[in-house]
């Protein structure tokens, strides 16, 4: 694991004395849940980016989009959607993204960003499709504002739908690990944009689905949960 | 740039009433006051007797609503909606939601709700009508026109002016006179009792006392007219009137709960309407020839599609369609008569299939037969088989297609003595055979239309006696009336006509009409009800305790909701001058309309279903 053995609150605490006041300090002094909270009371942050590429250092934030989910349910009143200027040519990935270089170039900058992302993410666990990509851009993004990485706890659907799947004996082939057809196990709606909140909506569908397929083996905690 | 519009949920809400019809600013600001919910198949989502504080639209799933007797009330599909019930009255759920299919829900809080209840009356009486219970609500919202058709929703119990003044029996001519005089009536009823057995009119004192110089003391019985046709107080205003036309009589003595309760005259009834199908009928009756009969009933077409545009209901305009094609009938059969000579031995004529239920509609073949008195020998065929094609040949002439199945007088096998049509039954019923069960089920709707109506009464008096019983007949029917299935998949979108001519089109009387009249019909043979007409049917039904109150309401306003569908589709068919059928094109209907029309297909399934468990299937095979 990206923290050790340590758990992410006690990382998050660590963090916390070293860092200047800052809305990642902001973000710190929030206690992150507790391992054994239950799935009903617990507090994410489905979190989508679209990026130039996989790498932070050579890579740019297209957009970024959230929706807060409270327990079983998700909240659409904090979903927000932000297109980055990041000063590039989208190129290539406008296909998959949509954005065109005109949005880009009336978008918001990513210093101006982040500080909306903490704000929202205050005390919640970070839920992601595959949260290394979320994590890793927004985390390095911290470091090059305040000058401190950003220790999150994290839901990954992508690794529910794995454990799911293996669990139910079937071989985990690769192309049913992407977003989309994980969500078609669950007759989720089919989505026809696919922009970063659209996905952080969609991600945060699969995860009440994900929840509610394993409830019935038990009760589900945050220990269950993460990765 | 901040974007918090989530386009994908506005963009599912506007596809859906009651969303469809708000301003665009409010539908794209609404996704941002919902929340997402996901529910497990099999998870319950409201429980009956449980506060709901929230509405809830079907994202993804489908959701079934069982009420608190453990009824079926509905299933929700995609784009569907729940929990409006509980949210308007303030009292606890009415139902138990549970998800059927694993479920996404977005859910809107009760304040929300109200908001846009306060807001947007579109919206409010959107769920106000599902609340009233989704049917009726639909039926009511279509005829709340004031417009036009008054003498078709008047009954007789609402036009009658004064009690019913009346004279015994042993009363003499002058103190007959003397009451009506007091009185200032132009009619009065003799009574024994509290039955009437006749009726007096100024012109009888006219014609059959002073121009024939009877004398004042002579009982009023000797010059009344005898047992008068008597009218229902809550019959239709323009049945009565058109009864009354038929048989060219002015005054109608009219009875409630045993009663006399008075008596209506054509110039009350005139007074309501200046309606059209009235004149139609009376005018048809004066006709001297079949050119002049088809003349005359070739008004009809136009006189439904201006009733409907008058937001007549369906159940109102099939019974003017059937008066008119029973006058028709009568006249042609009375021009037979005049042409043949009377009849060597007594008849009746009898119409079959939906003319018989009084819910006729455009373009409907004729389906008609002749009971022969056991009187009738073989020197008698060659009358009886002239006047058959007469008539028959005369109908084609007016706008009445032959059947193509050859269920007519002029086909000899329907037209037999009563003795036959009685082991013609009896075969039917006790020896049921699928395929002759399917050709008969025809001749279980039979009304009398023109001779000697008790040979009808002795052939339906056979039948009804042997129908109770008769399980496995019984058990044929519901079998042939759950087949024709509502044109829904079990998704609930239509199922269109997959190729052919009517390719894209519902065929809205296989399983639509089509299957509620089958199930009335078995449910009346099953109490041994009289009843023809479907509502009545379905009524009867209800009253034996053979249907839940609540269902038969259910299916009268699904009825009454497809047939109206029917008939305005059929009403815009005419104005352009094509031929009428049964394929609607969902892209005709509004979105209102194809809600309904689904509502109401699930209503025919679900009664289907349920007589399906009343008549299991393992019974027959």
């Amino acid at each position: 694991m990206f923290f050790g053995k340590k758990s992410p609150d006690d990382v998050r605490a660590k963090a916390l004395r070293s860092v200047a006041p800052s809305p990642l300090r902001d973000y710190l002094a929030a206690a992150l849940p507790d391992p054994r909270t239950p799935a009903e009371e617990l507090q994410l942050l489905a979190v989508d980016i679209e990026t130039t590429g996989l790498h932070p250092r050579n890579d740019h934030v297209l957009s970024v989009g959230f929706v807060p989910v409270d327990g079983l349910a998700i909240d659409l009143s904090g979903a927000r959607r932000f297109v980055i200027n990041a000063g590039v040519d989208v190129g290539q990935s406008a296909a998959i993204h949509g954005l065109t270089d005109d949005q880009i170039a009336s978008g918001s900058r990513l210093d101006d960003v982040v500080p909306e992302i903490l704000a929202a993410l205050r005390g919640r666990v970070l839920l992601a499709h595959y949260t290394d990509i979320e994590e890793r851009f927004i985390s390095a993004a911290c470091e090059r504002l305040y000058g401190s990485r950003m220790p999150v706890a994290r839901v990954d659907t992508l690794e529910l739908h794995r454990r799911l799947i293996v669990g139910w004996g079937e071989s985990p082939m690769r192309l049913a690990l992407r977003l989309w057809s994980a969500r078609s196990r669950y007759g989720l709606p089919v989505y026809k944009a696919h922009e970063a909140l659209v996905d952080a909506l969609a991600c945060a569908e699969l995860y009440l689905a994900q929840v509610a397929e394993m409830n019935q083996h038990g009760p589900v905690t945050f220990k269950r949960l993460q990765s | 740039m901040t974007d918090v519009e989530l386009v994908e949920v506005s963009d599912f809400l506007r596809g859906e009433p009651p969303f469809a019809d708000l301003p665009a600013n409010t539908l794209a600001s609404l996704p941002a006051k919902l929340k997402v919910q996901y529910f497990r198949r099999g998870s319950v989502i409201i429980a009956a007797g449980k506060d709901n504080s929230s509405l809830y639209v079907v994202r993804s799933g489908a959701v079934e609503l069982i009420d608190t007797s453990g009824e079926f009330m509905d299933r929700v599909e995609v784009g569907g909606t729940f929990g409006s019930h509980s949210l308007l009255s303030g009292t606890p759920s009415a139902y138990t939601a549970t998800a059927l299919e694993d479920t996404l829900a977005l859910v809107m809080s009760g304040a929300t709700f109200h908001e846009l209840n306060a807001g947007h009356p579109s919206f409010e009486e959107f769920f106000d009508m599902q609340r009233a219970s989704r049917m009726r609500g639909a039926v009511a919202s279509l005829h709340t026109s004031a417009m036009g058709g008054a003498i078709l929703k008047t009954r007789v119990r609402e036009i009658l002016t004064r009690p019913a003044v009346t004279a015994p029996k042993t009363a003499t001519v002058r103190e007959a006179a003397t009451i009506m005089s007091t009185e200032g009536v132009s009619s009065l009823l003799i009574v024994e009792g509290s039955e009437i057995v006749g009726i007096i009119t100024d012109r009888d004192l006219r014609s059959r006392v002073l121009a024939v110089g009877t004398d004042p003391s002579a009982p009023v019985k000797t010059i009344m007219t005898r047992n008068p046709v008597i009218a229902s107080a809550d019959a239709l205003a323009f049945e009565v009137l058109m009864e009354m036309l038929a048989r060219n009589i002015h005054h109608l003595p009219v009875m409630f709960d045993g009663e006399p309760a008075g008596i209506v005259t054509t110039t009350d009834l005139m007074r309501l309407e200046q309606a059209n199908p009235v004149f139609l009928v009376g005018d048809i009756a004066k006709q001297r020839d079949v050119a002049g009969v088809a003349a005359v009933s070739s008004r009809l077409a136009t006189i439904v599609e201006a009733l409907v545009s008058q937001d007549a209901s369906a159940d109102d305009i099939s019974r003017v369609v059937t008066a008119v094609g029973d006058a028709v009938e009568r006249r042609l059969i009375g021009i037979a008569e005049e042409k043949l000579g009377p009849p060597p031995v007594p008849y009746c004529w009898v119409s079959l299939g939906s003319r018989a239920r009084q819910e006729q509609a455009l373009a409907a073949d004729q389906d008609n037969a002749i009971i022969l008195s056991d009187e009738a020998g073989p020197e008698h065929a060659a009358y009886f088989a002239a006047l058959a094609d007469e008539v028959t040949t005369a109908l084609v002439e007016c706008g009445y297609p032959l059947c193509p199945g050859e269920i007519m007088a002029s086909n000899p096998r329907w037209r037999v003595p009563l003795s036959q049509w009685r082991r013609e039954f009896s075969t039917w019923i006790t020896e049921p055979v699928p395929d002759a069960i399917l050709r008969a089920s025809i001749f279980f709707d039979m009304r009398p239309i023109y001779g000697e109506f008790k040979l009808f009464s002795e052939v339906q008096r056979h039948i009804l006696k042997l129908t109770p019983e008769a399980r496995l007949f019984l058990a044929h029917l519901a079998k042939r009336a759950a087949e024709n299935e509502p044109p829904i998949g079990f998704f609930r979108g239509f199922v269109l006509q997959k190729a052919g001519d009517h390719k894209d089109t519902l065929d809205i009387k296989r399983g639509g009409i089509g299957s509620v009249v089958e199930i009335a019909r078995v449910l009346a043979l099953s109490i041994g009800s009289r009843e023809v007409n479907t509502q009545a049917r379905i009524t009867a039904a209800v009253a034996a305790g053979a249907l839940s109150a609540e269902r038969g309401e259910d299916l009268k306003d699904a009825l009454e909701f497809i047939s109206y569908v029917r008939l305005r589709h059929q009403a815009a068919k005419v104005r352009a001058g094509r031929p009428t059928d049964n394929f609607v094109s969902p892209n005709a209907l509004s979105s209102f309309e194809r809600r309904n029309l689904r509502e109401a297909f699930s209503i025919v399934r679900s009664a289907q279903s349920s007589l399906g468990s009343r008549y299991p299937s393992s019974y027959i095979s």
